[in-house]
């Protein structure tokens, strides 16, 4: 089973790398991505650290590079993404690539300066045009007025416009001045209050909005407008306006105060409005193709970049040798893998042409290494639901290839039905197989990316609903006849003239079973009888407790593989075997009650066959009393004896122990117990080439060192206890607990036997054909939505989470430690999506 | 309102949250200390990086100034000061924009006193607090006389019934100024203080206190920074704000101080002034009393953060978010000016 049954054999390497050959080999490993660098300078400042300066370069041009795209993504440009991997470049391209984004960036920075003085002007003119064009009618209007007023003057002054007015006066004696402008449409009410207040309502000021908004030149964005004039009298009021308008940034133009003069105005500014089109065109053009030269490499030079920056991130991470001549790095990696690591550092070295060789060492150290499972696309998902609960201790057994199995059978025990099985299996199927293209897509779906993600074992719930559905004969809550029911009718008890239709009650003692036992699952004619609920209750929770109470032996097995492994004998005499006792002889001892009892008692004999409930009370109370309880020779015996023994297990559990450790501490012998405890792979690790590097690890990190802890009698005795009592409470609690499964698939059997008799049955039961028709067709779009909502995706997420806990808490808690950490790798391949600081902040 | 804690969560619940999340990004003792190991504002950047800060400033371009630095520190304040007055629910707005009135006020006092030195207004909207904008702000230079100002500008500003005792001062020069300033805020305090009050439960607990010692340490500046001046000592009394534990009998014993020496005689009375007085001097290595009372500031909204359900965690955290610009600020400014004599004297938040 290789690394995914216990974690990959680690080892602590010291690397001795040439400051010339460095930069290539970390670029080597980075590609394979198999070792994981620890930080050699902790107290060390970011910005104390040695290539600090290339790190800032680096990031110097990841800032141009977000600037170029963030201008290509502006113009809407796509981006190409070819999805090639280029190797990191050699140092030296670094100064070509700072060269050609230094230069991609002032060019940019160019046009757009040229492009926004250009659009600045286009603007000023543009809102010049509208002002000559607005005031314009303005002017018409107060004409208009002027001239009515003259035809009309019985016409009182309320009546004549206020501009009116005022312009008559201007043609009698007073000369009011004006100013016109262009300003936010959003800032007009303000403005005109101010206005009103300043000037104590001396001005008037007339306003019309500009149709189609206008683009700012500076952020590129489009805004309202309105077009104002202003009318005033005297310089002071002029000088107060002017500074309002200055104070809410609205633009003013000159404008004529004479119509041919407007005209000949405008007729100049469409002409250089045109003028400025054409050379903002060719200005956009050249923006335009500029990007789009950009566009092509900007993906390839982002990943470039990156690998640089990880490159160095991962430098300052190393020691410097004294002589500087070298640099010095401590990594763990798998033990498997040093010789590709190996090659991988002569590649570096050949690549930077370097004489020395580069040297990988192996060292011996105390600390726990980093736990590393292989894991392929499949196992993955499996492996991700074990270390969401916690990252397993280094090599202790992991429960993830168990998982694959036990996790969606258990699923399918709560969801048995073979239609939604089905749906589930199709779906999981689709997105197999439509792996490449979906993947693509679905990066920024959380959502969709969950379920994506879950794909294969979304495969093996549905495969296995789909069998449990079978045995259980549930078909979206129907059942098939496939082989023909065991159970005929008796003529004459089931006669169907004259029985009581309400209740087919199947009575097993009714001579008409026949056929045999169905070939598999369940027999299709308990679809129909009244009491199908009461036998398939009874055959779901024995199979629950069956399976739960399998499933913790197996746990427990799997702890005596991890005692064996790190030498703990102590643990299996004083612990598993106790504990393995105590299960079997009390819940070992119901199933294998239950399975007599389905195998002795049949069809004919129901009566008298025994409650097992109630038996198993009476086993822990001693009570004998009624006869009829008792149904094999030496019951009462065999029981008490079990009983016996289980009592038993408890203090042997609980004492054992502390007592022996209490007494090798006495006699001196501690150091054995210590020395299995914390160095077991030191022992089995026959390593060739050990260099001792104890003072290193002393300097570097004292805190790692592990400290033999003074043996402290109490403290043992509280720990053994606690455990003691969490495993005897926990076996009974837990075997209740995996009861679940008979309650989830009870609520699902049911859910969807109301969903077909409240939708489905409905369209069913019409009396008109046609109608029955319709509504066939719509009660089913009803039930399929209900069935995939509810029934699928609902219930599936409920099952989901049950055999969830059901993995994490009953069965890891038999064996599994989970306080180990995993191995993060210094790889590029996260680069891609994340930039280095994400990647180390998790690394941290 | 009864029940308050009761129902706090309901409507601020998410708020208080969010805000004290804002508070643990603030720099500890530990960021202090690396920062003034920096040799060059980009080992400054490279640093806050590692904080909360994030890549605030990772698109500009280099070199780096102080005053990028300020802007994007204040930009990110405003953009989490203003993220928190969009989602909130009275009485937390009105909470939330009374803390922006003081922003307002300095604003309205910094284009004054631009446009009285003639400098174009374009040039001062730059330097003004974000957080204090209001729409008629740019046009305040139109403003001669005070009357002018609250009635064309101020008259729709939330600020308006602050400026009633000023509207009767005659000129808008250097000094008027300084008193218009100080009216703005005694009754900008005041009126914060009795709405603060008006709240109950925890946060008039919190914050009346913090208003109590602001009020004071007003009285105070505005003593000592008077002594030797023009100012005669009625006007100057009516400047006090009288919401803080010096009123009534301190203000009035400070109305009469003549030098130094009488307000230090004054502040002996107080446990927390004493304190703050008896540790300031003008002795280079001595802390300035300035930043002693920065300090002392720096410990009422620590504990601020102490009591749930109220509103004085959004008022600490304006002010030590404050407190944290300003102590960043100085260290790139003795950073860039290599003076790094003092580049200790920062006031540290948290440990």
């Amino acid at each position: 089973m290789g690394s995914l049954f216990r974690s990959e054999d680690m080892t602590l390497c010291q690397l001795f790398l040439q400051s010339e050959a460095s930069y290539a080999c970390v670029s080597e490993l980075g590609e394979l991505g198999l070792v994981q660098f620890r930080d050699l300078n902790p107290d060390v400042n970011a910005f104390q650290r040695k290539f600090v300066n290339e790190v800032r370069r680096c990031d110097e041009m990841e800032r141009k590079l977000r600037f170029l795209e963030k201008e290509i993504k502006k113009d809407g440009i796509p981006m190409l993404d070819t999805g090639d991997n280029p190797d990191a470049p050699v140092p030296r391209e670094m100064i070509d690539l700072e060269a050609t984004f230094e230069k991609l960036e002032s060019e940019m920075n160019d046009v757009n300066a040229n492009t926004e003085a250009l659009k600045k002007n286009f603007l000023e003119l543009t809102e010049l045009k509208h002002i000559l064009r607005k005031t314009q009618t303005f002017f018409d209007e107060a004409e208009h007025h002027n001239i009515q007023a003259m035809h009309e003057p019985m016409v009182t002054d309320d009546n004549v416009g206020l501009l009116g007015e005022e312009v008559a006066r201007t043609s009698q004696a007073l000369k009011l001045g004006f100013v016109a402008g262009v300003i936010l449409r959003e800032r007009i009410p303000a403005f005109e209050r101010m206005l009103w207040r300043v000037c104590r309502g001396n001005v008037f000021l007339k306003q019309a909005e500009i149709d189609s908004p206008l683009e700012d030149p500076v952020t590129g964005d489009k805004v309202d407008k309105s077009v104002f004039i202003i009318f005033f009298q005297g310089e002071q009021l002029k000088s107060r306006v002017k500074k309002i308008c200055e104070g809410f940034r609205a633009t003013l133009y000159p404008c004529p105060e004479t119509q041919s003069e407007r005209r000949e105005m405008a007729i100049g500014v469409m002409t250089r409005i045109e003028d400025l089109n054409t050379v903002l065109g060719q200005t956009q053009d050249h923006r335009h193709r500029l990007l789009v030269a950009a566009a092509k490499n900007i993906k390839v030079w982002f990943i470039k970049v990156r690998k640089i920056k990880a490159i160095y991130h991962t430098l300052n991470m190393f020691n410097l040798d004294v002589t500087q001549k070298c640099l010095i790095a401590e990594c763990w990696c798998p033990v498997a893998d040093l010789d590709r690591i190996q090659q991988a550092l002569h590649r570096g070295n050949e690549r930077s042409g370097s004489s020395v060789p580069s040297i990988l060492n192996r060292m011996n150290t105390r600390q726990e290494p980093p736990t590393y499972n292989r894991l392929n696309k499949f196992t993955s998902v499996f492996q991700h639901i074990v270390d969401a609960y916690g990252v397993a201790s280094y090599r202790e057994v992991n429960p993830a290839p168990w998982t694959i199995i036990s996790f969606p059978f258990l699923f399918a025990i709560m969801f048995g039905d073979l239609g939604h099985g089905t749906v589930m299996l199709l779906f999981a199927l689709f997105l197999i197989l439509r792996e490449k293209q979906i993947a693509a897509k679905v990066a920024d779906n959380e959502i969709f990316g969950m379920f994506f993600n879950g794909r294969y074992i979304m495969m093996l719930m549905g495969a296995f609903s789909i069998y449990t559905g079978l045995i259980y004969n549930d078909i979206f809550s129907k059942s098939l006849n496939i082989f023909g029911s065991g159970w005929k009718p008796d003529p004459v008890m089931y006669d169907y003239y004259k029985m009581d239709k309400s209740s087919y009650k199947i009575n097993p003692n009714a001579s008409s079973y026949s056929n045999g036992p169905y070939p598999i699952g369940l027999d299709p004619v308990w679809a129909l009888a009244l009491n199908k609920i009461t036998i398939t209750n009874s055959l779901k929770m024995k199979i629950s407790v069956i399976f739960g109470v399998i499933h913790m032996t197996f746990g427990l097995s799997l702890s005596l593989l991890n005692h064996r492994y790190f030498k703990k004998p102590l643990n299996i005499y004083c612990e598993f075997i106790p504990q393995l006792i105590f299960m079997c002889s009390i819940f070992g001892y119901l199933i294998m009650v239950i399975i007599v009892k389905w195998l002795k008692f049949t069809e004919k004999d129901t009566r008298i066959a025994p409650n097992l409930i109630i038996g198993l009370i009476n086993m822990f109370l001693f009570n004998y009393t009624k006869e009829s309880d008792l149904w094999y020779s030496g019951q009462k015996g065999f029981q008490i004896f079990l009983v016996m023994v289980a009592g038993f297990c408890v203090p042997w559990m609980l004492c054992v122990k502390p007592y022996i450790l209490w007494k090798r501490n006495k006699s001196g012998q501690t150091n054995t117990y210590t020395l299995i405890n914390d160095n077991t792979y030191q022992q089995e690790n026959d390593v060739p080439e050990v260099v001792h590097h104890v003072d290193i690890e002393n300097s570097n990190e004292p805190d790692d060192e592990i400290e033999e802890k003074e043996f402290d009698i109490g403290e043992v005795l509280i720990g053994q206890a606690i455990h003691t009592i969490e495993y005897c409470l926990g076996c009974i609690s837990h075997t209740a607990s995996y009861l679940r499964l008979w309650a989830l698939s009870l609520a699902h059997g049911q859910l969807s036997e109301v969903l077909w008799s409240m939708v489905l049955q409905i369209a069913f039961q019409m009396n008109s054909q046609i109608i029955s028709t319709i509504m066939i067709i719509v009660c089913f779009a009803f039930w399929a939505t209900l069935t995939v909502i509810i029934l699928v995706l609902m219930e599936g997420m409920s099952a989901f989470l049950h055999a969830l806990r059901l993995h994490w808490v009953e069965f890891q808690s038999k064996f599994y430690k989970g306080d180990g950490y995993l191995f993060i790798p210094f790889s590029f391949d996260n680069l891609i999506e994340y930039s280095v600081e994400e990647t180390s902040s998790r690394r941290r | 309102m009864e029940y308050h804690d009761l129902y706090f969560n309901i409507d601020h619940g998410y708020l208080e949250g969010i805000v004290r999340g804002f508070k643990s990004g603030i720099l500890k003792q530990g960021d202090y200390l690396n920062l003034v190991q920096c040799e060059t504002l980009e080992d400054l950047k490279l640093h806050l990086q590692s904080t909360d800060y994030g890549n605030f400033l990772a698109n500009e371009a280099s070199p780096l100034s102080v005053s990028t630095i300020d802007d994007k520190l204040k930009e990110k304040m405003v953009i989490e000061f203003n993220h928190m007055r969009n989602h909130c629910f009275e009485p937390l707005a009105t909470f939330l924009d009374y803390i922006t009135y003081s922003y307002m006020i300095d604003n309205i006092i910094l284009l004054i006193t631009g446009t009285l030195r003639q400098r174009p207004i374009n040039e001062l909207i730059p330097k003004c607090h974000p957080l204090g904008s209001f729409e008629q702000m740019e046009a305040i230079h139109i403003a001669s006389t005070p009357a002018e100002l609250y009635n064309a500008v101020l008259v729709d500003t939330p600020l308006a019934p602050y400026f009633m005792d000023c509207i009767s001062e005659q000129d808008l020069d250097e000094l008027h100024i300084e008193i218009i300033r100080n009216t703005l805020y005694k009754a900008y305090l005041e009126d914060f203080y009795q709405f603060c009050k008006s709240l109950g439960g925890a946060t008039s607990e919190a914050m009346c206190e913090a208003l109590a010692f602001e009020a004071d340490r007003r009285a105070f500046i505005i003593t000592i920074n008077s002594i030797g001046t023009e100012l005669s000592k009625e006007d100057r009394a009516k400047l006090y704000p009288r919401c803080g534990k010096l009123y009534p009998d301190g203000l009035s014993l400070l109305g009469r101080a003549d030098d130094q020496d009488q307000v230090r005689a004054v502040a002996d009375f107080y446990g927390d002034y004493k304190e703050i007085f008896d540790g300031a001097g003008n002795n280079p290595g001595d802390k300035t009393l300035e930043d002693k009372f920065f300090e002392h500031e720096v410990k009422l909204m620590k504990n601020s953060f102490m009591m749930q359900f109220q509103f004085g965690v959004f008022y600490a955290f304006v002010k030590l978010k404050e407190q944290e610009n300003r102590n960043i600020v100085w260290i790139a400014e003795c950073v860039a000016q290599r003076h790094r004599a003092k580049i200790d004297s920062y006031i540290p938040i948290f440990q």
